[in-house]
């Protein structure tokens, strides 16, 4: 059986940071990677360093053709000794790469409204769903409004790009520096509530009393939402079971399922809530 | 024979009574069942594989987050999640079966009688080729202590599995005690067919701006690189006091790390948390081992093994 090796080099185009602790990290990556899916992650580790030890999920923010080589894009704030010496890693280091992993966002064509639903570091993976629909040859048919929260207004990062992709973005942040003052789902439950008629594919990524709210107020609503979790990892395959989160099953039982190969992408009907 | 030609070094060692085509396993817990490695690995030019840890009943395991990295290592506390033996041999046999690998099977209970059950279970299943005992988990019925701290239990565990099956026994220590080499003879004399050392330190990780514990279970098993100087040491002085074969456990990260516990004594190694990180690390290890023999001039494993100069460089 042919061995194929499990990870690729990538080199350090960028890594600049564009918010306090937020950074955007671009690679240049080998052509035989894969094209990520909206939703999908890679691992990634520093070449022949340590720490940190195992690698670390990063939710792919974009992916495109650049000039002859492939390059990819991660949006990621500085919140432990992981990320912190990847911010420091400088241009021309080599990363280890391993993907693209998991399950990503499923697009349902007929769904012509989609709503993206970011809090914090959630904007990542939803900002390239929009770049991902808005590529695609029938993409402008499509219409995307976005509900971007953060703690603070410096702390909107990837807010820009997103905007532009969106045909209306609403704005919210913790300590009112920006747009409304409050949690994001709130700003979002009051929209929903003027909303008739067909339900809105929405998808959704962002610390876990976010999607908990967002989970009760879809309770008993039609709808679509799909969620991409987050949790630490070890492999990224589904060997280690280190990053179970539970989930309910048809019969109502919960059991765990692994983020990185069961998802990171569920149906948020599907959470289990302690 | 041409001389220049690279000669193929015998990896071969036998285990107890199990034949391994060469001496680099997978550790319990970091391999899953396979079936996430086949990309990666052709599971057929390992040693062994053995298996997550196996119990009667399914275990659903802790809640998360249930793995924190630390210095050099991780922690983890999953809680022996796994599908039970019943499922294990019906959804996950068969899969192994296919790959020709020679499995062996990590169990585990909370009483001595459910490991006898689970070990009486696996006792005719075509392709398992040995047992591999789990004695570092609570003693529901002695309030929770390990099995494995305490020599008469860990003898009472290993006499009652062999009781129950024909296949080989490997006996797998905990480090948690305060002198391996008595729980290790005490094995032995229940006997025990093999020793793998060691299983992960109790350790824990604190989240110092919310100020509780990174586990949800708040301690869990120490693994990686970190572990590796004290594996190394309690495989060392339990190779001077055992006759059965002893496997080498605990933060094996490439062919120099497997060296040093062949060097000391141990007859075969168990590769773990490196799986998580390169997912080739076993035939890496294995590959980088090879070469290691060839341009040393060691036409088998077996010239290499238990060679520690302990007089060091004196004379």
């Amino acid at each position: 059986m042919a061995r194929k090796r499990t990870t690729v080099s990538a080199e350090i185009i960028q890594n600049r940071e564009i918010a306090p602790l937020h950074f955007l990290m671009t690679l240049r990556l080998p052509p035989t990677f894969h094209p990520p899916y909206p939703g999908q992650f890679v691992m990634i580790r520093a070449e022949n360093r340590q720490p940190p030890l195992l690698g670390r999920p990063f939710s792919v923010y974009d992916f495109y053709h650049d000039k002859k080589a492939l390059a990819l894009e991660l949006l990621y704030r500085v919140v432990g000794q992981g990320t912190r010496i990847f911010s420091l890693l400088p241009q021309g280091e080599k990363l280890e790469i391993l993907g693209p992993l998991g399950r990503g966002f499923k697009i349902d064509g007929r769904r012509r409204k989609l709503i993206l639903i970011a809090g914090g570091m959630g904007v990542a993976p939803l900002s390239f769903l929009a770049s991902y629909v808005r590529r695609r040859g029938a993409g402008s048919s499509f219409e995307i409004v976005s509900y971007v929260g953060a703690r603070t207004a410096s702390y909107l990062a990837g807010l820009d790009k997103l905007e532009t992709m969106c045909s209306k973005t609403f704005i919210s942040t913790d300590d009112g520096s920006l747009g409304y003052h409050g949690k994001v789902i709130e700003l979002f439950e009051d929209h929903l509530k003027t909303c008739h008629g067909d339900m809105p594919a929405v998808y959704t990524c962002g610390p876990y009393p976010m999607i908990r709210q967002l989970a009760d107020i879809l309770r008993g609503c039609s709808g679509f939402c799909q969620v991409s979790m987050e949790e630490r990892m070890a492999c990224g395959i589904g060997a280690c079971l280190g990053c179970a989160i539970p989930i309910r099953n048809k019969d109502n039982r919960q059991l765990y399922k692994r983020v990185c190969k069961d998802g990171p992408v569920f149906d948020i009907r599907d959470l289990a809530w302690r | 024979m041409d001389k220049s030609r690279k000669f193929s070094p015998k990896m071969a060692v036998n285990i107890g009574g199990v034949a391994l085509k060469n001496p680099i396993m997978t550790a319990s817990g970091t391999f899953g069942y396979g079936e996430e490695f086949t990309p990666y690995v052709d599971l057929n030019r390992l040693g062994a594989i053995i298996v997550k840890g196996i119990s009667l009943k399914p275990r659903r395991g802790n809640l998360p987050p249930r793995i924190m990295e630390t210095a050099s290592g991780m922690l983890n506390a999953v809680g022996l999640e796994n599908v039970g033996v019943d499922a294990f041999i019906k959804e996950k046999m068969p899969f192994l079966r296919d790959h020709d690998a020679t499995v062996i099977v990590n169990i585990f209970g909370e009483t001595i009688e459910e490991y006898q059950k689970v070990a009486k279970k696996l006792d005719r299943i075509d392709g398992v080729c040995a047992l591999e005992i789990n004695i570092s988990c609570p003693n529901v019925k002695r309030g929770g202590i390990a099995f494995g701290a305490r020599p008469d239990v860990a003898s009472e565990v290993a006499r009652a599995v062999k009781t129950a099956t024909r296949l080989p026994v490997m006996v797998k220590l905990t480090p948690n005690v305060t002198d391996i080499v008595e729980i290790a003879q005490s094995v032995e004399d229940a006997g025990a067919d093999a020793i793998s050392l060691i299983n992960t330190i109790t350790g824990m990780s604190v989240d110092i701006e919310k100020r509780i514990p990174h586990l949800a279970n708040i301690t869990g098993g120490l693994s990686g690189p970190a572990i590796k100087p004290i594996a190394l040491r309690m495989v060392w002085q339990v190779v001077k006091h055992v006759h059965v074969p002893v496997i080498g456990v605990g933060g094996i990260m490439d062919e120099r790390d497997a060296l040093e516990f062949f060097i000391v004594g141990a007859k075969a190694v168990q590769v773990g948390t490196a799986n998580f990180i390169h997912h080739t690390a076993t035939m890496d290890i294995l590959e980088g081992l090879e070469t290691y023999l060839v341009e040393s001039g060691i036409d088998d494993i077996h010239d290499l093994i238990g060679t520690l100069r302990e007089e060091g460089e004196k004379c």
